[in-house]
């Protein structure tokens, strides 16, 4: 074998290089929006048949074999099998399965962060008739359309609301705020019966704190996207956002030391914190947290996000599911879709799990009706709004989750983390070539 | 005829006693390329290819959406590179990755050999035990390491604890910008002493005793042995943990990845951290035009440091 001079050495790799980036661009990108708006072959009343393979996140969808249980019944010559993947790795497997054409017959993605897969080349078309849109809270429906055109249905929904310590608010002689200016009073007077701090907020500077500010900013009248497509984080709103967000930490209601995620809920059980702007999921955990049966329903309260100068909107959240184009049983999935987002399957789901119906009308039910402490949720979840439908969104929220860190601890100006934002968002754009 | 005849017989001879013996290096050289084949295909598979293609992925816009179309991405040319060298982030975390080796390499560097020379001079019987529990820290999971750590360093955790009870107010360590970077420094260099002890302590032991012998005769006390005969001998061993522990902190990720993220606001951000957050974020292009810059500064300093081990061994 000849030995290889260093320069030789430096023109092949280089070569190679070259050669490897003008594989790669050869093609050319395809403007996506010439991709064609695939109409779905509507989904008759007939039994399902053959196999269904079902992709979804651990967590609301370990229990979907017994909430199944009817269809399966109902629909004999069908075969539905589970994968069921830990949640931090959902997505990577998802994409790069369905990259490879080797995705599942029916995926379960999150109605705040799907936007990147809703592109016909990813995922078929909700089917005409299928669901009626109207079933689902508005901004659920939204998240999962796209240029007119709906990739995803609804499965569970969750939004934010204020849950406090209703003992120390007794005790302090105070309501739950309804405003952004009454909100760290409230918080304060909490502090003054007894809590370390009136807010454990979260410190986790990501994605989720920049989806809080995102929704502060809503409240404050302001959008993220125009209508043209452009990125509007650097505004009023986005600074009134900031700055109400930093007022938590600057009043020394919050703390930007913790608590950390897993202390979240024993700070609040113990009255280190006294409330929390968090998901239902969180109701059914702090008796457990208390070592108490019944603690929460004679310690705890919730209520709707305080308003801002726009309104009290917060975002939608929860599981929604997709039929991806490769799919070879498009016409099962979409039958087991159908079958999910019954009334009846959402209480049953509700009941095995604790995941509220992304259905409205299936909070009717006593199930649900008759738990005190989520009618704040519902109120919330009626007052939502989808975050923009790019492709780029959880990388903007991350960044946007980090210029808030500094803006909490005083490091930068609301105005300067608000330019950061824009500049940043400008950078990366919005997922589209 | 003779004169003729000569050259051709020697010709002839050496043809007949080379044919066996090149047959003999062909059967060498196969079998060394057999061994050698296993290494050689997860080199290419892992690191050389995954390398020209990281260089190829930088000059263009590749992002996580494009996994679905990989063939559909513009070339930019160095675009990614100047957004690198425009970004702050980036140049703070060269800056942070600059503190992680000057603080790191001759402190993990001290105290490893610190140890090593109480080991080989002092505490001879128990030095097998000594050695074990030194070098224990780097076979310790570094997410198990991690989260000691995050305990000990807690607001309420055991360093805030012992700090109470002689009466002193314990910070939020890893929350403060300026206290979070030597918390990281410190779990590096609790991860990494052992193995500079290691090397130091294999470094003394090959020192010829004769030499203290010959110099405590002619009365050289213990610092004038330490200035004059194991620093200048022990110099090779020197110059490659430093190189090793260079290349180490050069590339930091796990400790300040498990420990702080990076935080708070990107104090302890190394550059192989951001690498890794810009590919989370799907920005495939910018996080390989980092690894790439990352590449050479790891080769540039490695090259300039094995020169200077060249020079001075």
């Amino acid at each position: 074998m000849p030995e290889l001079s260093r320069r030789d050495a430096l023109r092949m790799t280089a070569g190679m290089a070259v050669l490897g980036t003008l594989g790669l661009t050869g093609c050319g990108r395809e403007n996506a929006t010439t991709a064609a708006k695939a109409s779905a072959r509507p989904v008759d009343d007939s039994p399902a048949t053959g196999t269904v393979s079902v992709w979804a996140a651990q967590g609301d969808a370990n229990v979907l074999d017994k909430v199944i249980k009817p269809f399966r019944a109902a629909n004999p010559d069908a075969t539905v099998t589970f994968t069921l993947i830990p949640n931090a790795e959902y997505y990577t497997k998802l994409q790069s399965a369905i990259a490879a054409g080797k995705g599942p017959d029916l995926a379960q993605f999150f109605p705040e962060s799907q936007a990147q897969f809703l592109d016909p080349s990813t995922l078929r078309p909700v089917p005409e008739g299928l669901v009626a849109p109207d079933d689902f809270f508005t901004s659920l429906w939204d998240a999962g359309v796209v240029g007119g055109v709906a990739y995803t249905v609804p499965w569970y929904a969750y939004t934010y609301a204020l849950v406090y310590r209703s003992d120390l608010a007794r005790k302090a002689g105070v309501e739950a705020p309804t405003t952004w200016g009454a909100t760290v009073p409230f918080l304060k007077a909490l502090q003054g019966a007894g809590a370390t701090r009136g807010l454990g907020a979260d410190i986790g500077w990501d994605v989720f704190n920049g989806q809080d500010v995102a929704m502060y900013a809503w409240q404050a009248g302001g959008s993220l996207v125009s209508s043209a497509g452009r990125w509007t984080l650097n505004t009023p709103a986005m600074v009134d956002a900031l700055e109400y967000n930093a007022s938590f930490f600057t009043s020394k209601a919050a703390d930007t030391g913790g608590p950390a995620f897993l202390d979240a809920q024993p700070y609040f059980v113990s009255g280190k914190t006294a409330a929390m702007i968090t998901g239902p999921w969180v109701i059914g955990q702090l008796d457990t947290a208390a070592g108490k049966s019944g603690w929460t329903a004679s310690h705890v309260a919730t209520a709707p996000l305080p308003a801002g100068a726009s309104g009290r909107v917060s975002f939608a959240a929860g599981g929604s599911w997709g039929v991806p184009a490769d799919s070879g049983n498009a016409d099962a999935a979409w039958k087991l879709v159908r079958y999910l987002t019954r009334p009846s399957s959402q209480v049953a789901q509700y009941r095995a799990y604790s995941s509220l119906p992304a259905v409205a009308s299936a909070w009717n039910d006593p199930a649900i009706k008759g738990q005190p402490l989520l009618d704040a949720y519902f109120t919330q979840l009626k007052s939502t709004r989808a975050f923009p439908r790019v492709g780029t969104w959880q990388q903007v929220a991350t960044r946007l989750g980090k210029e808030m860190e500094a803006v909490a601890k005083g490091r930068q100006s609301a105005a300067k983390a608000a330019a950061n934002i824009q500049a940043y968002a400008e950078s990366v754009g919005t997922g589209t070539k | 005829m003779t004169t003729t005849l000569a050259p051709a017989t020697r010709e002839t001879t050496a043809t007949t006693k080379a044919a066996p013996r090149t047959a003999a290096r062909t059967r060498r050289t196969a079998v060394a390329w057999l061994f050698l084949a296993p290494f050689t295909l997860l080199f290419l598979l892992y690191t050389a290819i995954p390398a020209v293609a990281a260089l190829g992925f930088s000059l263009t816009d590749l992002r996580g959406a494009d996994l679905r179309t990989p063939l559909a991405v513009n070339f930019t040319g160095l675009d990614n590179y100047l957004r690198l060298f425009q970004d702050d982030s980036f140049l703070r975390d060269i800056g942070n990755t600059a503190l992680f080796v000057a603080a790191g390499v001759p402190l993990t560097m001290g105290v490893g050999f610190t140890l090593a020379l109480a080991l080989d001079s002092g505490i001879q019987r128990l030095r097998g035990a000594l050695r074990t529990v030194f070098f224990a820290p780097v076979v310790t999971n570094v997410v198990a390491a991690a989260l000691i750590w995050q305990y000990a360093f807690h607001p309420d955790g055991t360093v805030n604890q012992a700090l109470a009870a002689v009466g002193l107010a314990g910070p939020n360590w890893l929350d403060d910008p300026d206290l979070a970077m030597p918390v990281v420094v410190l779990l590096g260099v609790w991860r990494n002493f052992g193995t500079a002890m290691v090397l130091f302590l294999a470094g003394l032991q090959a020192i010829p005793r004769d030499v203290y012998e010959a110099a405590a005769l002619d009365g050289a006390g213990r610092w004038r042995q330490l200035r004059y005969i194991t620093l200048p001998l022990l110099l090779p061993t020197t110059l490659m943990v430093s190189v090793l522990l260079t290349v180490f902190y050069l590339q930091v990720f796990d400790e300040p990845y498990l420990l702080t993220d990076g935080g708070p606001l990107g104090s302890t951000e190394s550059v192989a951290l951001y690498t890794y957050h810009q590919f989370g974020a799907g920005q495939f292009g910018m996080s390989s035009a980092a690894s790439f810059v990352m590449l050479v500064l790891v080769a540039v300093v490695s090259v300039v440091q094995f020169r200077l081990l060249r020079s001075r061994t």
